[in-house]
């Protein structure tokens, strides 16, 4: 027999280095970077000029920003408060095992979310125009009275970019709920009708508590999805947002004055404030998911 | 009566909405094929006498002719295919090597790593943005492969993903009895460690590839150079460039769309099974 | 070995192997000699006879013209700026792209400064100063101006004699809408106009620039200070809201460069533009079926004995810092902007009038054009560069724009709100607003602490 051999106490070290060396160069340096750099104003990445907590002050009362923090909190909750529901009433629509063509719908209902944000709004540009926009002609056709004038990207430019962010993002969530739902005992279920429950009663006694962790880390992904909105506003609104600034995220903001204006200082500031909404949303998360836990 | 008009009502709000999904698939592909007129005056195919109604004869392959000949799209189509194969190969290979020594390793630092990654994953991409833009002018990468890949070759997320997934899938004990039996420590990996997490892999590389082709903030802040320029930024630069010809502008959506959906076809089983695996077991 | 690996994972695999050797097997396109990028594809058509004799005079060092779209060249151009990495030896750029380039300090602005050499030549002479100001920052020059490019009105001249009006009385706005309004009749039977009159609206940048420019409503000072906060701009702004609200609405939306908009202005959904030299070249290539259905007139004025015109647009030439033989290329740039041949081809194709004083008696100015019914547009444009409104070089340009924009879409909102659309009523709210406006935008400026005057 063979005298038994461990590992070399470097192996572990080699299968991490290409982490560790990629995620240090460029994650974990800039950084620390960008913790300076909140604190300069720059013209590029070449000129900076150290400002102390001018930017976090200019932030303060910046109107545009504001403007941005309202637009994305808006663009989140609506699209939280449509996409939840829409790709929960899926879910529960496929899950019958009895249902035909079931695996089909899933493939269609889940096919946009393949689709970059990119090609999106490129494809609901044409559809959004008014007069000539898909959209508009078949609400008309659909209620007559409906205005072919409707300026989707002017006056309801978040409603546009809600409605087509669900449309991405609504299937995706589907398939988890699915999966989710189909782990739901049976038995129980079975129990409950035996019982005399109605199927109301059962979707809130027994459905929807199974379904909490995944409704909780679903919203949880939403939320954080949403709070990066950049393409879609981006190309389908322009650079600054469209009207009034109506579609101005944050991280266009962002983009806006690191990469347009140059200031890559106050960029930074931008997003560290972003950062920190996100990690606070994360952690009232998991602070609710854990009390569910435990009652 | 009622078990009888359920299944109705179910087939018909399903119809419904995968309609109103189907729907601006059918406005994209119509678009590609119509003329410049046609594309304005009708909102799929045009009315004529041919076969249901259609005027096929009116249709035209002049759009795709003019994306395959004069623009830059076979090009960026070509490093779409480039950036986000190698890359997403890379980054999966990376994730699945670091989650292994996370999970099936003691050696100091561990714990600490640990930490690193779990404290990794809750930063936000756009606070790198300008820090990362800087960082990368520093380094001399901007304007290359390198620059705009590297940065996404190491995600704290797939490292995660994978030791959860090894933690358990793996048995210790087979890799002991494969040492005992000398095999060396890379030919564990690929022989033994990687066919049993194998769904995983294919989940987080079809997350990757999409995630790195649909990607535009990216070559849109380090690239400069149009031969560079994967589809995301060449699309969006054919509506500019071409708003008086929209159809040119669906053909190159749809050829950028196209390859990711036949790819997900392929990856499909494995893909929702390993995308859900890890959120509904909790 | 073959049944480790899934179909897609295979592949993928494939994929990037293939992809991997054809990327590296594709031959890098090495730059030689020097580039000018523009964003004008009748530049690229004109110059290139030019560059070629250049090249040939000029062995060594040849010229390479490239068309970039017009976000894409904003973005390399301002990424190399900032970033200090190479962009094109030359720059023809549009006015909103060439104000982003003057917020940093001067001594790193990315052009170079040319101040002393349009002295020198004595360009100063030939191009008034107003033609300069676009391209100035804090009163050094960093480009020759390919026009001044002053605005007419062009209206449906075919839809306006159909219905038996007569334009040759209209001086001021009031009369162009009092003697059009019967074009805004409802034949279809609707409930809405079949045609509107003006083609613009609140939130369109241009446009109301163009308006407040022929009015003196200006947003900044000789000094580049803004001055959003006057009573002038309030009473302009103020009576612009009726021509978007209220029951005498008169101008629709015809986005410029969409083919909505397009469709729009071929329907004759819309009667009236307001057009830059530019525009009608413009139209000539995108609008091929209005050709001689379409008419030129100077802008009606705000007041009689007003201003009949104004400004919008315009590009640049500028030479990059980084480019190496900058008194070569300065001797180019001269050589394609003060051509003779080049200013009647840029004419004839794109109705752009030379800013030169000396071009503009040549006689091809005076060609009837038959797009416009046989009008000598030349001519038309040629006779309001006099009257020509001087126009601010504050970088900040684009961002007063967008805070006119936000103030006339509030003030349109709130005489919605309120239903009273008259200039008086209106006129204190919009006093209001632009005060709000002028803190924050002062404020915003303040905070670059690159934009400061020369020593």
């Amino acid at each position: 027999m063979k005298p038994y051999r461990p590992h070399p106490r470097g192996t572990p070290w080699v299968f991490l280095a290409p982490f560790l060396l990629l995620f240090g160069v460029f994650t974990a340096w800039p950084l620390l970077r960008s913790l300076q750099l909140a604190f300069e104003q720059t013209s590029g990445p070449q000129t900076t000029v150290f400002v102390g907590l001018k930017n976090f002050r200019y932030l303060a009362t910046d109107p545009l920003f504001w403007q941005a923090m309202e637009n994305t909190v808006t663009f989140t909750l609506g699209t939280v408060c449509v996409q939840v529901p829409v790709a929960l009433g899926l879910a529960l629509l496929l899950n019958r095992p009895d249902l035909r063509g079931r695996a089909l719908f899933r493939l269609i209902f889940f096919a946009p979310s393949l689709i970059g944000m990119v090609f999106v709004a490129l494809l609901f540009l044409p559809m959004l125009e008014k007069r000539t926009g898909l959209v508009n002609i078949w609400l008309h056709a659909v209620y007559p009275p409906w205005n072919l004038e409707f300026a989707w990207l002017e006056n309801y430019a978040m409603t546009a970019l809600i409605l087509a962010t669900v449309w991405v993002g609504a299937g995706f969530m589907m398939v988890f709920f699915l999966a989710a739902l189909q782990h739901v005992p049976a038995e129980l279920l079975e129990a409950a009708h035996i019982d005399g429950a109605g199927a109301r009663q059962r979707f809130w006694h027994i459905v929807l508590p199974e379904l909490r962790p995944v409704l909780g880390l679903m919203t949880l992904l939403a939320i954080v999805g949403s709070m990066q909105l950049f393409e879609l506003s981006y190309l389908l609104l322009g650079d600054t947002g469209g009207v009034s600034n109506r579609g101005l995220s944050l991280v266009m903001y962002l983009y806006q004055t690191g990469f347009t204006t140059g200031d890559l200082g106050y960029a930074s500031a931008i997003g560290w404030v972003l950062a920190l909404l996100l990690m606070g949303v994360a952690m009232l998360q998991r602070h609710l998911a854990r009390r569910a836990q435990e009652d | 009566m009622r078990r009888r008009l359920l299944p109705l009502l179910i087939y018909g709000l399903l119809a419904v909405f995968a309609t109103l999904t189907l729907t601006p698939f059918a406005f994209l592909v119509a678009s590609t094929v119509k003329t410049k007129a046609d594309f304005v005056s009708t909102l799929f195919l045009p009315a004529g006498d041919g076969l249901f109604g259609v005027g096929w004869d009116r249709l035209t392959g002049e759009n795709y002719r003019r994306i395959f000949g004069e623009l830059h799209v076979p090009r960026a189509l070509l490093n779409s295919c480039f950036l986000a194969s190698v890359g997403s190969l890379l980054a999966t290979l990376f994730s699945a090597m670091g989650g292994y020594a996370l999970a099936k390793f003691r050696f100091p630092g561990r714990e600490g790593i640990i930490r690193l990654v779990l404290a990794a994953l809750i930063i936000p991409g756009p606070l790198l943005i300008a820090p990362g833009f800087q960082n990368l002018w520093r380094l001399g990468l901007l304007d290359t492969y390198a620059g705009l890949m590297l940065p996404g070759l190491a995600p704290a997320f797939g490292v995660f993903l994978f030791r959860q997934t090894m933690l358990n899938a793996v048995p210790s004990e087979l890799i002991e009895a494969a040492r005992i039996d000398g095999a060396g420590e890379f030919r564990i990996f690929f022989t033994l460690v990687f066919p049993l997490v194998r769904p995983m892999f294919g989940a987080f590389l079809m997350i990757m590839f999409l995630g790195i082709w649909n990607d535009y903030l990216g070559p849109q802040i380090v690239l400069q150079s149009p031969e560079l320029y994967p589809l995301s930024t060449t699309v969006a630069m054919l509506k500019n460039l071409h708003w008086n010809d929209y159809g040119l502008v669906m053909a190159g959506t749809l050829v950028a769309i196209a390859p990711v959906m036949c790819l997900f076809l392929l990856l499909q089983r494995e893909f929702i099974a390993g995308l859900t695996s890890g959120a509904v077991k909790g | 070995m073959l049944r480790l690996l899934s179909p897609g994972l295979w592949v993928i695999l494939l994929l990037a192997v293939l992809s991997s050797l054809l990327v590296a097997l594709l031959p890098v396109t090495r730059r030689e000699g020097a580039e000018l990028w523009t964003f004008l594809p009748t530049s690229v058509k004109h110059y290139q006879p030019v560059i070629d004799d250049w090249n040939r005079q000029h062995p060594g060092a040849p010229v390479t013209i490239k068309l970039l779209e017009y976000s894409a060249l904003q973005r390399r151009m301002l990424s190399g700026f900032f970033a200090g990495t190479p962009t094109a030896d030359l720059l023809e750029i549009e006015r909103n792209i060439a104000s982003r380039a003057f917020v940093g300090p001067l001594d790193r602005t990315g052009f170079v400064d040319l101040t002393d050499r349009v002295r020198a030549d004595g360009l100063d002479q030939e191009i008034p100063a107003a033609g300069f100001t676009p391209w100035s920052s804090r009163g050094r020059i960093f480009g020759l101006p390919v026009g001044f490019h002053p605005v007419l009105l062009c209206y449906r001249a075919d839809l306006v004699e159909a219905a038996g009006l007569d334009v040759s009385q209209i001086e001021t706005w009031d009369d162009y809408f009092r003697v059009l309004r019967p074009l805004m009749a409802d034949r279809d039977g609707d409930g809405h106009p079949d045609r509107y009159l003006i083609s613009g609206w609140n939130t369109n940048g241009g446009f109301l620039d163009m308006l407040m420019l022929q009015a003196d409503a200006r947003l900044f000072d000789d000094q580049g200070r803004p001055t959003l906060d006057t009573p002038r701009n309030a009473a302009i702004l103020a009576r612009l809201v009726p021509w978007f609200a209220g029951p005498d609405r008169v101008a629709a939306d015809a986005p410029d460069f969409s083919a909505a908009g397009n469709r729009q202005r071929v329907e004759g959904y819309v009667v009236g533009t307001l057009m830059p030299d530019w525009l009608a070249g413009a139209w000539k290539t995108d609008l091929p079926a209005l050709a001689g259905r379409v008419k030129l007139m100077p802008l009606p004025a705000w007041e009689p004995g007003g201003r009949r015109t104004s400004a919008w647009g315009g590009t640049m030439i500028g030479i990059a810092r980084t480019a190496p033989h900058v008194e070569q290329q300065w001797q180019l740039i001269k050589a394609l902007y003060t051509s003779p041949t080049l200013a009647a081809a840029n004419y004839r194709d794109a109705m752009i009038v030379s800013p030169l004083r000396r071009l503009r008696s040549l006689p091809f100015y005076q060609e009837p054009e038959p797009y416009f019914g046989g009008q000598r547009v030349g001519q038309l444009f040629i006779a309001q560069v006099g009257s020509m409104p001087s126009r601010p070089s504050s970088p900040f340009f684009p961002e007063a724009h967008i805070y006119v924009v936000n103030v006339l879409t509030a003030l349109k909102q709130h005489a919605e709100s309120i239903g009273r659309y008259d200039a008086a009523t209106l006129e204190p709210k919009a006093r209001e607003l632009l005060a709000a406006a002028q803190a924050s935008f002062v404020h915003q400026v303040a905070r670059n602490p690159f934009l400061l005057p020369p020593p």
